[in-house]
């Protein structure tokens, strides 16, 4: 019992230091969610339904511009396709674990659960499973909590404000912060280009040309390089 | 597509996309094409979205100066401090700046 207790308080304070950098983002999008005109709850029932900060940013701002709903749900899917590599990443260690386990468990599976979670594999599978469950409650309650926040925010803020521009600055943000080789440098300049070129298409088809063309110029570019 | 449908399918489509391999796949492995694409998935669809979200209701792409002159301080800061609250902070300050002025 004491080492159950043990595991659950280190995923815990493993996951908090986590968190620090997931709230503006959590803030920016309860802010987004009531910029857009979308029904509150409907943009909110985003951080449980998806769990996802990048791909329900996109699902609630898109929804606010009118974009079509096959173009949305592509373009956030296209952005939570890096999970399957998580995914095939950790299906060994949850091969050792009890089915409701490996139903339970993908559901939490964040870049955050990922990070943590993947120095955990050769643990005791209840030592990893007592621990991916701390750290994910952790993470999720805090991201209910906080973009529910940030939604009772939004009509305080006055709108001269303008904070509907941190949006593309959080994606500035985090695209910055994810560039570690030219070829993805190019990925995402021929994104941006292509979906500028694109924009007046109708439905913000755009913006999935855009990230198409990007993904391909970032891997050829990968592949001449290593040849 | 209302809005709730919208985001109850990105949410099962996220659903599958990290349990995929964990429940269906065990023993597969990404073909190694595959993963060298997946790594450009986030930067391409961030690059995107920056302009996306910047899209008016005509078409356009509504960037003056100051929205540019704060993306390109926002992601010099971003580059320089790895720190994305502060990117934050000073872009909105940049952006409010100019507007003032511009």
């Amino acid at each position: 019992m004491s080492v159950d207790r043990a595991v659950v308080r280190r995923g815990i304070i493993d996951a908090l230091p986590l968190y620090v950098p997931a709230m503006p983002f959590a803030l920016v999008i309860g802010l987004a969610i009531v910029e857009s005109g979308i029904n509150p709850f409907v943009g909110w029932s985003g951080s449980w339904l998806i769990f996802g900060g990048a791909a329900q940013l996109t699902v609630v701002t898109l929804l606010g511009s009118g974009a079509a709903g096959f173009a949305i749900v592509t373009a956030a899917l296209v952005i939570q396709a890096r999970h399957l590599m998580y995914s095939a990443a950790l299906a060994p260690a949850f091969q050792r674990q009890p089915p409701w386990f490996r139903w339970l468990g993908p559901y939490f599976l964040i870049d955050q659960i990922f990070a943590l979670n993947s120095l955990e594999t050769d643990k005791d599978p209840k030592v990893f499973r007592t621990y991916y469950l701390a750290s994910a409650l952790t993470l999720w309650v805090l991201w209910q909590v906080t973009t529910a926040a940030g939604l009772a925010l939004g009509p305080v803020v006055p709108e001269e404000w303008n904070l509907e521009f941190a949006v593309p600055l959080l994606f500035v943000a985090l695209l910055v912060l994810g560039l570690d080789s030219s070829p993805k440098l190019a990925a995402a300049m021929v994104g941006a280009a292509v979906t500028w070129l694109t924009a007046s298409m109708p439905n913000r088809t755009g913006l999935l040309i855009g990230s198409l063309a990007g993904i391909a110029v970032g891997a050829l570019l990968e592949r001449s390089r290593k040849r | 597509m209302s809005a709730f449908l919208v985001t109850l399918a990105v949410g099962v489509g996220s659903y599958v996309s990290r349990s995929l391999f964990i429940l269906a796949l065990a023993r597969k492995r990404i073909p190694d094409r595959v993963l060298v694409a997946l790594q450009f998935v986030a930067p391409a669809v961030l690059g995107s979205l920056v302009i996306a979200v910047l899209i008016d209701s005509e078409g356009q792409v509504s960037i003056g100066v100051p929205e540019a002159a704060a993306l390109v301080v926002g992601a010099a800061v971003a580059y320089r401090t790895k720190n994305h609250i502060l990117t934050l902070v000073v872009g909105m300050i940049v952006y409010w700046v100019l507007r003032a002025l511009v």
